[in-house]
């Protein structure tokens, strides 16, 4: 990349240039560049080094001509990586295996970006029927878009609630049991409100984002502010690798989200219910970006309760937290108990060279002695490991809550615990989303102003993408 | 070498362009002040051209096309043109960005004014060292870090700012969380991390004031007020002039400290120009939109722009 | 350069009449003592509590009353920030653009400024009025077609050079330097030509240095400007070895901002002090430079 400028070079930015001068800038923009003719091959990875270096040295052991070259992309959240791999690929610089959340998942495929795996996993159906014995349909059914499949789920967060113990014990609570309602949670926030060393705790708080913002609040109040539907297909999935698993019942080709729904009377209720509670001192005012201040306040103990799954263990730990600090619980039931999450896992460019070994690379990363050497999976956890089989005390022994079941209960014991709505266009969604949220939270919107103005924008950008 | 080239006068022992350029004739120095003029200026012409002029034509020509990279770029037209006239978020980020500029402007002149002034009264050459480094230090700073740093201070409900009003009898101001304040906040945030180096330039400005005519001025009575409005500022203006044009350069520009401390909220009262540009084109991947708003917001500085030039024929004392 | 700017500033200096002693000492002078007092006071506060926080366990970040005197020293937060991000090489790459960056505008912009100050030639006011004409384009504007150049026309996406190589040509150094230049009287350069001078040793040898507090300037703007930029590196680096330390800082919050704020805080002060150490090295020249200003005559 650092060769210095040959002739062909001066032309091409010669080209470039009158491309720019003129108005002909965009057609001349390929966006797959030619792949150096080697006999080794070379993956770009978007991924962090440590945490797959021992993936990667197992890896080369099989394919000792496959190269990992890592793209370590970074951002506050899923939607601003995956603008960043966007804008990559307008480089001529494309990740081969990239990386993506539910935020992004549907993107990547609607875009013709990702390659649909059907074919390759039927190909492989004995090898990978021990993954999928292992991986919940939950979790594997948001990754289906249209009835095909583009990644094999790694790592997952629903939105459980946490809980810092010291301040429950103040109040002179427990940790919940599963079936602990919305009313409950009221009961807890007030508790734990105004008590911890400072006497100026808040029972519960939330950050301003698409994943476990006030998003479970409405998936429990059995809403969402865009309408949701199944797409059909995926028989050949569900029937090959879920026959007689009572979740997999009723799955279709991954979810669909037709149209906006933001000012639906119960989402307008459910508004209602989150800027309650900061009326009434329960809950700080909500920000928008990452979650470090939300995990500055609840380490620091002026945070009775918050949304957050897997991920956020290994971080409270690292930063100071001792086991037994802190527990989880299922959300509180509303209407139901459905759980909103989020789902992570690679992806393969599409019309790519080298697809072939990606593939190789994707499958062998799914093995479990593989998915073992995953740094994200050692002895702090950084996220949730979709195998069940990878969730157990061990795992959870240094860096776990008591009640570290809960993660994969979620998707075992309440199957109805869906994606957060994230369609092709997810990246401008999810900034009306926050936009709108934001003004409500602030006090300058009623929930409901602020949700029909939501609801506009979400129309606009319907009708835009028609 | 022939003997009857020892005999030559100097110029005939010159080849073309040496005769041309020759310095010890007239006519010499300008052709070789003239080639020496294209030759000191191609670097920065011809880098301007690569990286500035051409790009800006190329969002023009963007500014015609729908295109998101992927699928192939689509002739629209004035379509992004005609988004552009009905969408009241870019006029309001427009309308933020100006206020912005306009308070953190005013704040970072007047507090900077303020300062060196005051410094350079100082007699005491020790207290005056430790000042200037202390208001030059957050210059050293990046806007991503002094961002992060103040976001934590400005918190509502747990920041360190809060705190100490509270004890004042103050409630809590929620500093980045309500549209009545979140633009004192990040113009705060700016002017405390950019304060040190247009207080340095003044300190400049006054160190550099002939002495003769602060004393003139002092003979002839001129004193404290009087003497700051009449003589100093006057003289000070051209430097001034030079703080505030490249403060608001700067400013128009403003994507970092709004960005990380409050991605624009609520709502849309942060969100400046060079924001929208962002989300539209590297966020939606919208990069026709994207360069018709980079295209107003050229349009928009090239006006500003006019506007100072002129008022600064008119008001700006050159001694 | 460095002699040239003492000779200036000592020069200037010499002209200036500072205001004398402390005898006199009004209720003015103690009212601006105080402002000047309070006004340091708020500059160096966050300084303190960034240092104070970051020698803390965060889950101490945010006690209040907050404890200004760093009681714990726990350096884990600092150990931290270089497991996680490969701090040496994020800094050196910081050097690396911003020295190139600075060297490269102070070469073009003095040529440059020198030229349409002093030389003439046809189409200069042409030249010059397109040169400023870009200084109202913002960077951010032309980023995207800026993009495409970088990394399709060039292929130096992800590489050093695609935050140095746009960064060369300045519209503002130009301009700068051009009225540093055209403040010296033209009695320097016909003293010269009758010593024999030719025009490039004019320039050298007399027109630059008198310039230097200009490029002074221009040189403390860029580095400054360059070291901590955020957005351009957002757009063209991917690999976080070849990072400068802004993006590093930003890296520290880690994944979906799991990273912690004692160790975020303890990464801004890693990173600033090589800027550090650069201002303190450098602040007499930069200071003198600064002070002895417009050389306007």
């Amino acid at each position: 990349m650092t060769q210095k400028l040959s002739r062909r070079d001066m032309l091409k930015l010669a080209a470039a240039s009158a491309a720019a001068v003129g108005a002909g800038l965009v057609p001349t923009i390929r966006i797959f560049a030619a792949p150096p003719g080697q006999d080794t091959v070379t993956l770009r990875f978007q991924e962090n080094e440590e945490q797959y270096a021992k993936v990667v040295e197992a890896f080369k052991q099989q394919f000792p001509n496959v190269n990992i070259e890592f793209v370590n992309v970074t951002g506050v959240d899923h939607a601003e990586v995956a603008s960043k791999i966007l804008a990559q690929l307008a480089a001529g610089q494309p990740v081969n295996i990239g990386y993506a959340a539910t935020e992004a998942t549907q993107l990547y495929a609607g875009e013709g970006l990702a390659l649909a795996l059907d074919q390759r996993v039927m190909d492989n159906k004995d090898e990978l029927a021990e993954y999928f014995a292992d991986v919940s349909p939950v979790l594997v059914e948001t990754d289906l878009y249209e009835g095909s499949l583009y990644q094999l789920p790694r790592d997952f967060n629903a939105a459980n609630m946490y809980f810092n113990t010291a301040l429950l014990k103040e109040a002179g609570l427990e940790v919940p049991g599963e079936e602990w309602t919305k009313d409950d949670f009221v009961e807890y926030a007030k508790a734990m409100t105004g008590i911890g060393e400072g006497k100026d705790s808040f029972g519960y708080g939330w950050t301003n984002r698409l994943w476990g913002s006030w998003t479970p609040w409405f998936f429990v109040n059995d809403t969402n502010f865009l309408s949701e539907e199944k797409a059909p297909g995926g028989e050949w999935l569900w029937e090959n690798f879920y026959a007689g698993d009572p979740n997999a019942e009723g799955r279709g080709g991954g979810y669909r989200w037709p149209a906006p729904q933001a000012n639906n009377p119960k989402m307008v209720e459910t508004l209602e219910f989150v800027l309650s509670l900061t009326k009434d001192g329960y809950a700080p005012e909500a920000t928008i970006g990452g979650g470090d201040l939300l995990q500055g306040f609840f380490t620091s103990g002026k945070l009775g309760m918050t949304p957050a799954g897997g991920f956020w263990s290994g971080g409270l730990i690292n930063a100071g937290m001792n086991v037994g600090d802190f527990d989880v619980q299922f959300w509180p039931k509303w209407v139901s108990q459905r759980h909103q999450l989020g789902v992570g896992a690679a992806w393969i460019l599409n019309g790519a060279e080298n697809e072939d070994q990606a593939w190789e690379f994707v499958k062998f990363s799914s093995k479990k002695e593989v998915m073992e050497m995953i740094g994200f999976f050692g002895e702090l956890t950084g996220t949730t490991p979709v195998r069940r089989s990878m969730n157990d005390e061990k795992r959870y022994s240094k860096s776990g809550p008591a009640n570290w079941h809960v993660f994969y209960d979620t998707v075992d014991k309440r199957p109805d615990t869906g994606p957060i709505p994230a369609p092709v266009f997810s990246i401008e969604e999810t900034n009306i989303y926050t936009r709108y949220t934001s003004s409500a939270t602030s006090g300058e919107m009623s929930a409901q102003a602020a949700l029909d103005a939501m609801q506009k924008d979400l129309e606009d950008l319907y009708a835009r993408n028609a | 070498m022939s003997s009857s080239a020892i005999h030559y006068p100097p110029e005939h022992r010159r080849n073309f362009i040496g005769r041309l350029l020759a310095a010890d004739t007239i006519s010499g120095v300008k052709r070789q002040r003239m080639l020496l003029g294209y030759l000191f200026i191609a670097p920065t012409v011809i880098g301007l051209f690569v990286f500035v002029i051409g790009p800006m034509i190329g969002s023009f020509g963007l500014s015609f096309y729908k295109w998101n990279v992927f699928r192939p770029p689509e002739f629209v037209g004035l379509a992004n043109f005609q988004r552009l006239a009905g969408d009241a978020r870019v006029f309001l980020s427009f309308k933020t960005t100006f206020i912005l500029v306009a308070m953190t402007v005013i704040m970072l002149e007047g507090l900077a004014l303020a300062l060196a002034l005051s410094v350079y009264r100082l007699a005491n050459r020790a207290l005056s060292t430790f000042f200037r480094t202390a208001y030059f230090l957050p210059v050293l700073l990046s806007g991503a870090a002094v961002a992060i740093t103040l976001g934590y201070l400005f918190n509502k409900d747990f920041g360190v700012i809060n705190y100490y009003l509270g004890l004042l009898g103050i409630p809590k101001i929620p500093w980045l969380t309500s549209s009545d304040t979140v633009l004192f906040t990040i113009s705060l945030t700016t002017v405390w991390r950019n304060l040190g180096f247009t207080f340095i330039i003044y300190l400049g400005g006054l160190s550099t004031m002939p002495g003769e005519i602060l004393e003139a001025a002092e003979v002839d009575g001129a004193q404290g007020w009087q003497k700051l409005l009449r003589i100093t500022l006057p003289l000070l203006s051209p430097t001034i002039l030079f703080a505030a044009v490249t403060d608001i350069i700067k400013m128009l520009q403003f994507f970092d400290e709004p960005f990380i401390m409050t991605r624009g909220g609520p709502g849309d009262a942060s969100r400046t120009v060079v924001m929208m540009m962002y989300e539209s084109g590297f966020g939606n991947l919208d990069f026709g939109y994207g360069s018709a708003i980079a295209l107003v917001l050229f349009a928009v500085i090239m006006i500003v722009t006019g506007i100072q030039f002129y008022l600064s024929r008119r008001w700006v004392f050159y001694g | 350069m460095a002699t040239a700017v003492q000779n200036t500033a000592y020069k200037v200096n010499a002209d200036v009449q500072r205001p004398r002693g402390w005898k006199g000492i009004k209720w003015t002078k103690w009212i601006s003592l105080v402002f000047l007092t309070v006004m340091a006071i708020i500059t160096l506060m966050p300084f303190v509590w960034v240092v104070s926080t970051s020698l803390r366990n965060s889950v101490q970040s945010f006690t209040v009353p907050p404890k200004w005197i760093p009681t714990d020293m726990d350096f884990s937060n600092y150990s931290r920030v270089f497991d996680e991000i490969p701090f040496w090489n994020q800094i050196g790459n910081s050097f690396i653009i911003t020295l190139s960056v600075v060297v490269g505008q102070l070469v073009t912009a003095s040529l440059a400024g020198y030229a349409f100050a002093r030389l003439r030639f046809p189409g200069r006011n042409v030249l010059f009025t397109l040169v400023l004409a870009t200084l109202m384009i913002p960077g951010q504007a032309t980023i995207i077609p800026v993009f495409i150049l970088i990394s399709r026309g060039l292929h130096l996406n992800d590489t050093q050079w695609a935050l140095i190589i746009p960064a060369l040509a300045t519209a503002f150094g130009t301009f700068l330097l051009r009225q540093y230049f055209k403040g010296i009287p033209d009695d320097y350069e016909e003293a010269a030509l009758v010593e024999g001078a030719n025009q490039w040793q004019i320039f050298t040898r007399i027109y630059l240095p008198l310039a230097s507090p200009g490029m002074a300037i221009l040189a403390v703007l860029t580095f400054n400007a360059k070291w901590n930029d955020y957005f351009s590196p957002l757009i063209f680096m991917n690999t976080k070895e070849r990072f400068p330390i802004t993006l590093g800082i930003v890296d520290l919050q880690g994944y979906m901002a799991t990273g912690s704020i004692s160790v975020v805080l303890a990464g801004i002060v890693l990173s600033t002090i090589p800027v550090i150490i650069i201002y303190i090295l450098g602040q007499r020249y930069l200071v003198e430079g600064l002070m002895a200003g417009g050389l306007k005559g």
